[in-house]
């Protein structure tokens, strides 16, 4: 029953994280930022092409990982994808951090409580949305160790 | 006692029999993730987000939060302004030395030992190279370091070298003077000559890349390229020409492991300590030497005669030559310098890849003596070629851009 639990929701999982994966390098090649309600997807050749070549390999290794899912060897490719995930979205989540924490060049040395808050406002780039999603795979690895 | 090689045999039997127990080796998650991390299909994206990551907390850390955040309101605010004001004999030589000039109202452009100095070793360098040894503890503690050299190790062999080239490749990132030291990892005296000299010439330092990084943050992609294809270009052609062997080599991979924040503490304090008693006073000695020799006219008279080999062949204004005469003492102060030139974007990008191609600081050079005279010379001699014709190529390839 996890084992099939465990494809499909990883086959989705791989499925969204490619097509995002895809349109990071679209909106790159694109040259301009695209931003829709809470989403938005740089532009930048570091976090769009580099990041954009991220999230479409932790897309692969999901969708690699769903025959036989449980077996260690493909649970280890479900688990990278979603590291891939963590360290792009962890350090999206730094750059934010260091960013809210000065006061900016004319102001004070530390932020404002409503200015280092307004630093983690939406639109979030799209791998924070996987974040949480890839958060499962702790789940089946749990299960794994115990067996 | 002789043996004949049947006893040999008994004997080795007798031995694993006492010694080893056999059963059926069960893989673990941990051993299915070492397993992906070396295979090049899988390995190479993982390394990508492993460099990814690196750079992005490396600039998000030491340039956006200590730099700008803190240390240039620190600098420019407070103690330059500060230090202009109490320093005595405004105008003199000795003013000049040690604040800069007068009317600076950045540290940046000040240029003297009290004020750029300090500013980049304590101000840039500092946090540059804390979180850069920081992560690379980590890396290694974890157990991925063995691991990329297994990955690379078909690359360093079509120069020469193999994967464990890798660990003094990236040591040099940080800083070039334990990167010298860790060439004694490799086997032959080839090898480590190939090594010395590429990541002498090749390999900007974590103070250089700090630098790098608010000075020109928007090319910094473009001068890493051209010194990466210079690396492996020019590896190549030693390998070829260098006598001496390049043998295999069998590396022990760890399993991964959890980091010990002992272990990474100890390291960390060992090489910034490193670092502090070694590079700050060779920032501080050059930011001096750079100014005396502005002061006697002496970079005046190089950039007059040198003018056309620098606009001619390479492309950039004469008035380079005093940055790169500070290249020599810290290439970080050289970029520095760099930033108050006027150029165009093309011109800043050949003026700082041949302030990393051309001489090593004073520092890497010292270690460079302490490995070998010999060395040293073969290690100039090519620097000399590879600044020739890699500057020269660089400029032609923005000629025939048409952006020059």
């Amino acid at each position: 029953m996890n084992e099939k639990i465990g494809r499909v929701y990883f086959g989705i999982l791989g499925i969204i994280t490619l097509i995002f994966g895809i349109s990071d390098l679209i909106v790159t090649m694109g040259g301009n930022d695209f931003s829709w309600s809470i989403l938005e997807i740089s532009s930048e050749m570091f976090r769009g092409g580099w990041g954009g070549l991220i999230v479409i390999s932790a897309g692969l290794f999901y969708l690699s990982s769903l025959k036989n899912f449980l077996e260690i060897h493909q649970l280890s490719k479900a688990l990278m994808g979603s590291i891939l995930i963590w360290i792009l979205a962890g350090t999206d989540i730094f750059v934010r951090i260091t960013e809210s924490i000065p006061g900016g060049e004319e102001g004070p040395w530390f932020n404002s409580l409503e200015g280092f808050l307004s630093n983690y406002v939406p639109p979030y780039p799209s791998v924070i949305f996987l974040l949480p999603f890839s958060l499962i795979i702790l789940f089946f690895v749990s299960k794994i160790k115990k067996a | 006692m002789r043996l004949t090689a049947d006893e040999r045999w008994n004997l080795i039997e007798e031995i694993s029999n006492k010694v080893l127990t056999y059963g059926k080796f069960k893989h673990t998650l941990k051993d299915a993730l070492g397993e992906l991390t070396v295979k090049p299909l899988t390995g190479i994206p993982i390394a990508i987000v492993v460099l990814y990551g690196f750079w992005s907390v490396f600039s998000s850390f030491a340039g956006t939060l200590c730099t700008d955040g803190f240390f240039v309101k620190l600098f420019d605010g407070h103690f330059l302004p500060w230090i202009q004001s109490i320093f005595p004999g405004k105008g003199g030589w000795i003013y000049y030395i040690f604040v800069g000039d007068p009317v600076a109202d950045n540290c940046f452009e000040a240029f003297g030992v009290l004020t750029s100095g300090l500013f980049v070793a304590i101000g840039v360098v500092l946090p540059a190279i804390f979180i850069f040894y920081l992560m690379m503890a980590l890396l290694e503690d974890v157990g991925y370091m063995p691991r990329l050299a297994v990955l690379v190790d078909t690359i360093f062999h079509r120069i020469g070298l193999h994967g464990y080239a890798i660990i003094p490749s990236i040591l040099a990132l940080g800083c070039n003077v334990p990167a010298v030291t860790a060439t004694r990892i490799l086997e032959t005296k080839k090898q480590r000559f190939i090594m010395m000299t590429l990541l002498a010439i090749f390999i900007p330092c974590g103070a250089q890349l700090g630098i790098m990084q608010e000075v020109i943050p928007e090319s910094i992609g473009i001068v890493l390229l051209y010194l990466i294809f210079g690396y492996f270009l020019f590896g190549f052609i030693l390998n070829k020409i260098v006598p001496g062997k390049s043998p295999e080599i069998l590396i022990d991979v760890p399993p991964y492991q959890k980091p010990l924040w002992n272990n990474i503490s100890r390291k960390l304090r060992m090489r910034l300590g490193g670092f502090l008693k070694i590079a700050v006073p060779f920032v501080l000695f050059g930011c001096a030497i750079v100014n005396i020799l502005y002061l006697t006219g002496t970079i005046d008279w190089l950039a007059k005669t040198l003018a056309p080999l620098l606009t001619g062949w390479f492309g950039v204004p004469g008035e380079t030559v005093g940055p790169l005469i500070a290249a020599f003492l810290r290439k970080d102060l050289a970029v520095a310098q760099l930033n108050v030139i006027e150029m165009s974007k093309y011109q800043m990008i050949t003026s700082v890849v041949l302030v990393s191609i051309y001489f090593p600081c004073i520092a890497t050079f010292v270690m460079l003596l302490k490995e070998g005279w010999k060395n040293l010379l073969g290690s100039l001699a090519v620097l000399l070629t590879v600044i020739f014709f890699y500057g020269g190529l660089i400029n032609v390839i923005w000629k025939l851009l048409g952006v020059q």
